[in-house]
């Protein structure tokens, strides 16, 4: 049972880190905010009606907090945090969600990671927060510089799925990735991103005989 | 002085509401049935749905040309969203929130415009003799501890023997079709002292049928990090007081959310007399993946496990459920899962309802892309098995003797209405309105789609004896 001390407050940002045109990393103070990996916050501008839910990049034992966003054309927070400078401020509540790790899935049991676009953020923090973590991380992407900082991934765990160029390991989707490497049904599986990938992922999972109570979904929207 | 609330929405509504009357009572106003007699005008407002939110609009503007005759004093309250909330500010005397209510008299008094209640001295309810600060935020409060002050006020019930105690107030489950965390915001549970002061009383008073409020009720103690019991602890509290008192009462919770329904609170429902064998536990769609665009957190095979243990466990429980026809997306397979689910669990009640965007919940930003006359021929499919099930079950009550509690008049002449422990209605001939507020028993001889009727046994011992 997640069980975390909630916070609402007004954090300064301590920085923005810019990935591609419009996906950037907004870092902002802990002021020593417990929460679990996998989890998100409730980030907008104070003063302002409108916030966003985001999942925690940063890990558990750093001394800030972290969130991956992807700016949306029509949208509006997104357009407000990537202005942002050091010093200015944002309104955080949190955090929340149970898309975390339960103790046995932590020491030794078989991860599968399958994320889409910023649905990576929290398999980075699961990763940051539990070094020893045995898994895989399938990413999906249209393009290949989509791999949001895929240097802190272990080479051998990593798998870039790109669909629109060829920069990734695989040419294609996550499920098409899937369908030809059939999934391991004794593992655990932890999806996140779009509800489309989510969707034909979890039918495939489900063809392959894994068990219903094996596979987590965070949707982003 | 008189005042006139208008309550709107779900039970914590109108549990509120009946704090609201005792903060507006103490103040010395009396409650009047007709708007045009008061001097305060409320609305505790709900924004599950935007028809609601509407109604808020529409009365309001009233109130609003009636002040050109008279003086009067409106204010708002309840689930409101911050865009509605800086709308209301303009139209409203007073905005704020439910934990804000014993600032109620000081708001009043500090408001500025003559009213009977400007020139009361500081009523007696606790942060009243605070200073006041004018609820300009267009965010919900979210500080547990302004929650707790308005717990703390000892409600005007409005019934002599049902009540509504709130245990814990706001949500961090974040469904996306429900806009709960925006208006209440997050979870915060009540002191279990509390809770259970406030029930002895009720029983000791003879309530006989109290129902345990909250948005996710079974989440209980979690936002205090085991400095508060679990909820499964404080039912086995009331059952052990249940069994001490010697008193006849049910106690029912509502609702819980599957993912938090643990093993010991079915356990702890096993083991008392006084907990209802009643489980409401909302599923919204028999299709995990539609589960998962709704953010439930919990799969079928999860509610499953549930169910069947409560089969286990409690063979004599109702079960009822809350689902969601045409959601975003709902394929037809999807929702033949959803009456896969219905032939499967064969709920006592289920309340359906055609998806519609909530404002201010996630959802509302997608496309509502199931027709209408889809969503109608679904609610209309599970709503024909719903009545198919109970009509099996409820004739399996036939011939049987149950205990109810009367509630009150019968729509049909000359009848009374009565609930089993398991909420099924039970009618029964007779006008002896001292009945009601009682326990009795009553022999079933024949069954509706959703409802019984029988005959007062103690009726029958009666003339048997005569």
């Amino acid at each position: 049972m997640t069980s975390v001390k909630t916070k609402s407050n007004i954090f300064s940002v301590l920085g923005t880190r810019h990935l591609t045109n419009s996906t950037y990393i907004v870092r902002i103070e802990r002021n020593g905010m417990e929460f679990e990996a996998g989890q998100y916050i409730s980030l907008g501008l104070p003063g302002t009606t409108d916030k966003r839910e985001y999942s925690i990049y940063s890990g558990m034992h750093e001394d800030y907090l972290e969130v991956l966003v992807k700016e949306i054309d029509d949208g509006v927070v997104s357009k407000q945090l990537k202005l942002l400078q050091p010093g200015a401020k944002t309104a955080m509540d949190g955090p929340f969600g149970f898309f975390t790790l339960e103790t046995e899935q932590r020491s030794g049991g078989r991860l599968v990671f399958i994320a889409s676009g910023t649905g990576i953020a929290p398999f980075h923090s699961f990763i940051k927060s539990y070094p020893s973590l045995d898994y895989r991380l399938i990413h999906g992407v249209k393009y290949g510089d989509e791999a949001y900082e895929s240097q802190n991934y272990d080479p051998a765990r990593y798998m870039l799925c790109s669909s629109r160029d060829s920069r990734g390991n695989y040419r294609g989707r996550v499920s098409g990735y899937l369908g030809e490497n059939p999934p391991d049904p004794d593992a655990d599986y932890y999806l996140c991103g779009n509800s489309n990938m989510i969707h034909d992922v979890y039918d495939i999972l489900k063809e392959n005989g894994v068990d219903g109570g094996r596979i987590h979904a965070e949707v982003y929207f | 002085m008189k005042y006139h609330l208008v309550t709107l929405g779900c039970q914590m509504n109108k549990s509120d509401s009946e704090r609201t009357s005792t903060v507006i009572e103490r103040m010395g106003y009396r409650w009047t049935d007709a708007e045009e007699e008061a001097d305060i005008l409320g609305i505790l407002a709900c924004s599950v749905r935007q028809k609601s939110i509407d109604k808020v609009y529409t009365r309001i503007s009233k109130w609003n040309h009636r002040k050109k005759d008279r003086n009067l004093l409106t204010f708002v309250s309840g689930c409101i969203l911050p865009a509605d909330r800086e709308k209301f500010l303009k139209l409203f005397d007073l905005v704020f929130t439910v934990d804000e209510l014993p600032d109620l008299p000081s708001m009043i008094r500090q408001y500025g415009i003559v009213t009977p209640a400007s020139l009361q001295s500081p009523a007696g309810v606790p942060g009243a003799e605070k200073g006041f600060e004018p609820a300009t935020g267009l965010e919900p409060k979210k500080n547990p501890a302004e929650i707790r002050r308005f717990w703390k006020i000892n409600p005007h019930y409005s019934s002599a023997f049902e009540a509504f105690i709130p245990i814990q107030n706001g949500c961090d489950k974040f469904c996306t079709f429900c806009a709960v965390p925006y208006t209440r915001g997050r979870e915060v549970s009540r002191p279990s002292g509390e809770i259970l002061a406030e029930l002895r009383d009720l029983v000791e008073k003879g309530y006989k049928s109290i129902t345990l409020l909250g948005q996710n009720v079974n989440s209980y103690g979690h936002d205090k990090l085991g400095d508060e019991i679990p909820f499964h602890q404080l039912l086995e509290k009331i059952g052990e007081f249940g069994k001490r008192s010697g008193k006849d009462f049910w106690v029912y919770f509502t609702s819980p959310h599957p993912r938090d329904m643990s093993e010991e609170v079915i356990d702890v429902i096993a083991r008392y007399d006084c907990l209802a064998k009643q489980i409401h536990l909302p599923v919204q769609s028999g299709d995990d993946k539609v589960l998962i665009r709704m953010n439930r957190n919990h799969n079928i095979d999860r509610y499953r496990e549930i169910v069947r243990s409560v089969r286990k466990k409690l063979p004599a429980a109702t079960l009822f459920t809350d689902i969601i026809v045409g959601f975003t997306g709902e394929t037809d397979e999807q929702f033949e899962n959803t009456c896969r689910l219905m032939e499967e669990f064969r709920f006592n009640m289920a309340y359906i309802a055609m998806y519609s965007p909530r404002p201010g919940a996630t959802s509302s930003r997608w496309k509502d892309d199931i027709p209408l006359e889809t969503k109608k021929q679904r609610l209309q499919i599970l709503t024909d098995e719903l009545i198919r099930h109970n009509r099996v079950y409820n004739r399996s009550l036939v011939g049987k003797n149950l205990r109810v509690l009367v509630v009150g008049e019968d729509r049909k002449k000359g009848y009374l209405k009565a609930l089993t422990e398991g909420r099924l209605i039970v009618r029964f001939p007779s006008d002896d309105r001292s009945l009601v507020g009682q326990f009795t028993e009553v022999r079933i001889n024949s069954a509706a789609d959703f409802s019984l009727e029988g005959e007062n046994l103690a009726i029958i011992e009666e003339l048997n004896e005569s």
